[in-house]
């Protein structure tokens, strides 16, 4: 406890709020000799004690600003801290003396969560000090997750709401997480809604907390959650600092989830733009974050510019080159089996990753480069005298159709063929029209295939 | 007939062609509120009298009102005297309760034809009456097993009005001085509910709340032979769900407000009967409001006592397939969402069918995202099932644009899949037709409009597309022929509002 108040002057004295954020660091697995040591012997009174020694009569001997108002939020923070330490020994099993489970752990430290909100709310904290708002819910999010899985694999039953007419199979499941969302939306607007100027504002720790929000709210699968929170921020954009001024891991984790936001609402246009700025911030060895940001912005690049990734940009993430890798073959070939089964093979990972329903549009660039080798292998017209050749541009659906049942592999009847290509037409892939009675497409002579230079 | 009984493998809940359960019990014929009200007011005087009359004393009731106006019977007449005796007096029981009580009986009995029948000697006094039913009253109110076993057929109506009912009697009697009703709801429902809940369970238990106290200093004050007739409350300790007790298979929806009542409440036998009644109910009246009414109670009851097996799998895919025939889609979402997590803890049924449902749901629905992780939910063996198949096949038909393998899909749906195509079909087919008058240039046979569109006939295609425009059709020697060079954005553009409303009512 010494220890750890000394700390906390320190921290105090240089106004350094990562400083003081270290000294609510809950993470055993790297402080375990410190959190040992202020646990002590466990004993309440000695704690309080010690607390009240070095809060309230200790203090002439270092000279720090602190008033009676914050005296008594760090006291009470400190004191919740503290207990929550002996829980983690506990269900960690560094204590002899008691056991304990992830759901205590999480309450206890809810407690220290709900003390430090408070700490700004009623106790005048100062908005250097924020990111100790961030470490307890960093770790209450941490805790929760914890909870839940424990609660699901001891899988006892639990209180059902008995008013209910049916059960509500959502809420047993994440019950802590969905506990912890709410928190972590107090925190949330705990920041946002401060009106001091904006020097001393904790609207710099917004993002902080929309991060942690939004990791939240994806394990939740609640995206409109997200969506309500990227709202307020825009509505509030004119008094929230511009999201360049905060820290770089910050601005990539926003705009990472920006994007994937956007790109799960089929928006891929504003996808692609905020994945790649996350794309290019990103620190170079985040490797996993790098691959996650490639994970989506891959898709939309293929979807808004037709675009396919190179082997030398998958050739550091060995997973998206498994995946990715036979695609893209199957694009630039045109060859509509394999595309098929590469889908098919990714599936799982696909689905998983929410990407397969975009990937699957691919067919229709495959489809598309099929039509063009059609209308290349076409040749040109018999040139009249004096004039520019023209490549032939009235062509029968029987050649479109064998291509398409070559490539494809299986039997197809004209009708979907035509239908096919009517899609092609309605999406301004393929330029023309479809003359059914007689048999034939017509190919614009300028331009028939957009964007790929015929 | 429309319904599809679903051809899945395994278990089949083949709900209509199973044979009537004969041990199905006659439903007695729900009062209404008033009948249900007066019935509780009789019940203590009518207990102790005479069994019913043989019909043939009845005479008419005018005939007999005349009559006995002017024919007291000298029993009634002692009845009456003995009511006003000093030495029959109750304190706290005021004269006009006791005047308006005795003329009620008297009616009562009158109406009843049974004035000369009845034992008048042995009724019980009105005083009396008023105090064992304030006693009652406040007992109701503190333990609902006290009220146990009085005629449990109403149980629901009956329960709601009685314990109104006891409220107020509290206040006029002030056998509550502490709390006005107002306070007592308020205070018990708003601010602290779970000791609302204690009361109401544990309390004649526990015999330390003020409230409880407060009811035997009154027991004490009554008269010693009162007290033995009545009922001492012993309800079940509660641990865990309750266990149902009431035999009526039919039981109309109320929404919870408190804890349910074990007899209010039907146990599992009970309700597989009634499962069997409704589903017989269904077929012969096919009242849906009845229907839905009667299933949301049944669920209910399931919930309380924690029942998640087969037989509650079997209940809401039930109610699941008549409100997708009905179009309820709000009804249809709380059973789906009740059926994914039932199956996924393990429990048989259908899953292949429901599943299936759940994709074409969310096509219509449009909600990717929700598609995405139904799409998640399934393994690979079941991605080979007819039904899923099907399904995951229409979902990219649509998201390939490929309307030709769509509208063949259409034609051929598994189980009642096709309710819920039929939702978004209109949507596709303008989808399909802006795509058409995009490419297809000068015309098109509106046969094969037709046929791609899988509309039943010529007529049919025709009015579509009339519709929305009636220049587009045009007549040549042996056919007609739709105009897709001339139909501009009309599709499109009904295409484009058809997509944007999509109806989330009771989307989860």
């Amino acid at each position: 406890m010494d220890g750890l108040i000394h700390q906390f002057r320190a921290a105090y004295a240089a106004t350094n709020g990562e400083q003081l954020a270290e000294t609510l660091n809950p993470d055993v697995e790297t402080h375990s000799a410190k959190l040992q040591a202020i646990w002590g012997r466990g004993d309440p009174r000695s704690m309080t004690s010690d607390l009240n020694f070095l809060f309230y009569q200790d203090q002439g001997r270092v000279r720090i600003r602190l008033s009676k108002e914050e005296t008594n939020g760090w006291y009470a923070i400190y004191t919740a801290y503290w207990k929550a330490i002996g829980e983690i020994l506990a269900v960690e099993g560094l204590r002899s003396d008691a056991k304990s489970s992830w759901a205590r752990v999480y309450d206890a430290w809810k407690e220290v969560t709900l003390l430090t909100i408070r700490g700004y709310t009623n106790h005048d904290f100062e908005n250097w000090t924020i990111p100790c708002l961030y470490v307890t819910g960093k770790y209450l999010r941490l805790y929760a997750m914890r909870a839940d899985a424990e609660r699901t694999l001891s899988n006892e039953d639990t209180a059902i709401d008995d008013l209910q007419d049916d059960f509500d199979p959502q809420a047993e499941e994440h019950k802590s997480l969905e506990d912890c969302a709410r928190h972590l939306n107090r925190i949330f607007q705990t920041c946002a809604s401060d009106r001091a100027p904006l020097e001393e504002s904790r609207k710099w720790g917004v993002y902080y907390a929309v991060n942690l929000l939004f990791k939240t709210y994806f394990k939740l699968h609640s995206e409109s959650l997200s969506k309500n929170i990227l709202r307020v921020i825009s509505a509030g954009r004119s008094d929230i600092p511009p999201i360049d001024k905060f820290p770089k891991s910050q601005q990539v984790t926003f705009k990472y989830y920006e994007g994937v936001l956007a790109f799960l609402e089929e928006n891929y246009v504003e996808a692609e733009r905020h994945l790649e700025m996350a794309w290019l911030m990103c620190h170079r060895t985040s490797q996993r974050n790098l691959e996650l940001i490639l994970t989506y912005l891959i898709p939309c690049r293929l979807l808004t510019t037709h675009t396919l990734p190179s082997a030398q940009l998958l050739e550091p993430f060995p997973r998206l080159q498994k995946l990715f890798t036979p695609l893209a073959r199957a694009i630039k070939k045109a060859d509509l089996r394999a595309f098929d089964i590469a889908l098919r093979d990714g599936e799982d990972e696909f689905i998983k990753r929410r990407v397969y329903l975009t990937l699957e549009r691919g067919r229709d660039i495959v489809l598309r480069n099929l039509l063009r080798k059609v209308f290349i292998a076409g040749g040109f017209e018999e040139a009249k005298e004096g004039a520019a050749t023209v490549r032939r541009t009235r062509i029968p659906i029987t050649e479109f159709t064998a291509a398409v049942q070559m490539s494809g592999g299986e039997a197809i009847d004209t009708d979907e063929v035509e239908c096919l290509m009517a899609n092609m037409i309605y999406k301004n892939l393929m330029k023309g029209y479809i003359a059914h009675e007689r048999g034939f497409v017509v190919l614009s002579k300028s331009g028939a295939f957009p964007g790929t230079g015929v | 007939m429309s319904w599809a009984v679903p051809s899945a493998p395994g278990v089949q809940p083949a709900y209509y062609s199973q044979p009537i359960n004969t041990a199905y019990t006659p439903v007695s014929i729900r009062p209404g509120f008033g009948q249900a009200y007066q019935s509780h007011q009789q019940y203590p005087y009518s207990a102790p009298a005479n069994p019913p009359q043989p019909a043939n004393t009845m005479s008419p009731p005018s005939d007999q009102q005349q009559q006995q106006k002017f024919d007291w019977p000298q029993s009634v007449r002692n009845y009456v005297q003995r009511t006003f005796q000093a030495s029959n007096e109750i304190p706290g029981v005021a004269r006009e309760e006791k005047e308006a009580r005795l003329k009620e009986i008297i009616r009562s009995e009158q109406e009843k034809g049974t004035m000369f029948a009845t034992n008048w000697d042995e009724m019980p006094l009105p005083q009396q009456l008023i105090q064992k039913e304030r006693q009652q009253a406040l007992m109701a109110s503190v333990d609902p097993a006290a009220t146990r076993g009085q005629a449990p057929s109403f149980a629901v109506t009956k329960k709601r009005k009685s314990s109104d009912f006891s409220e107020s009697e509290q206040t006029n009697g002030s056998t509550v001085p502490w709390r006005s009703t107002k306070a007592l709801s308020l205070e018990d429902r708003v601010s602290k509910p779970p000791n609302d809940k204690r009361q109401l369970m544990d309390g004649p238990l526990t015999g330390k709340s003020k409230f409880q106290k407060h009811v035997e200093k009154r027991q004490r004050r009554g008269d010693g032979g009162y007290q033995s007739s009545y009922r001492s409350p012993s309800p079940p300790p509660h641990s865990g769900p309750i266990v149902g007790m009431n035999a009526v298979l039919e039981k109309q929806y109320f929404r919870l407000t408190a804890a349910p009542k074990p007899e209010e409440v039907r146990p599992e036998q009970v309700l597989q009967q009634t499962l069997d009644l409704l589903k017989r109910k269904w077929r012969k009246e096919n009242n849906y409001n009845y229907i839905c009414d009667q299933f949301k109670s049944l669920r209910q009851d399931l919930t309380v006592q924690h029942i998640r097996n087969e037989f509650t799998v079997s209940v809401y895919e039930i109610h699941a397939r008549i409100a997708l025939e009905k179009g309820d889609l709000g009804e249809y979402n709380q059973c789906q969402t009740q059926l994914r997590a039932l199956y996924r803890a393990g429990i048989k049924g259908n899953p292949i069918e429901f599943k299936a449902y759940r994709i074409l749901y969310f096509i219509h629905t449009a909600n990717r995202t929700a598609l995405n992780d139904a799409i998640a939910d399934l393994t690979t063996a079941e991605k080979e099932e007819r039904p899923v198949k099907h399904a995951l096949n229409v979902r990219s038909a649509l998201a390939l644009g490929n309307y030709h393998r769509f509208f063949q899909l259409y034609l051929d749906v598994p189980n009642m899949g096709a309710y819920l195509m039929d939702m978004f079909i209109k949507r596709e087919r303008l989808a399909a037709l802006a795509n058409m008058c995009k490419a297809f240039k000068p015309e098109l046979k509106l046969r094969y409009v037709t046929e791609e569109l899988a509309f039943e006939s010529d007529a049919e295609a025709a009015q579509f597309i009339i519709d929305y425009d009636q220049e587009l059709l045009q007549e040549r020697n042996d056919h007609i022929v739709f105009l897709t060079g001339k139909a501009g954005q009309t599709f499109e553009n009904a295409r484009a509002q058809a997509f944007s409303r999509v109806d989330l009512k009771g989307q989860i």
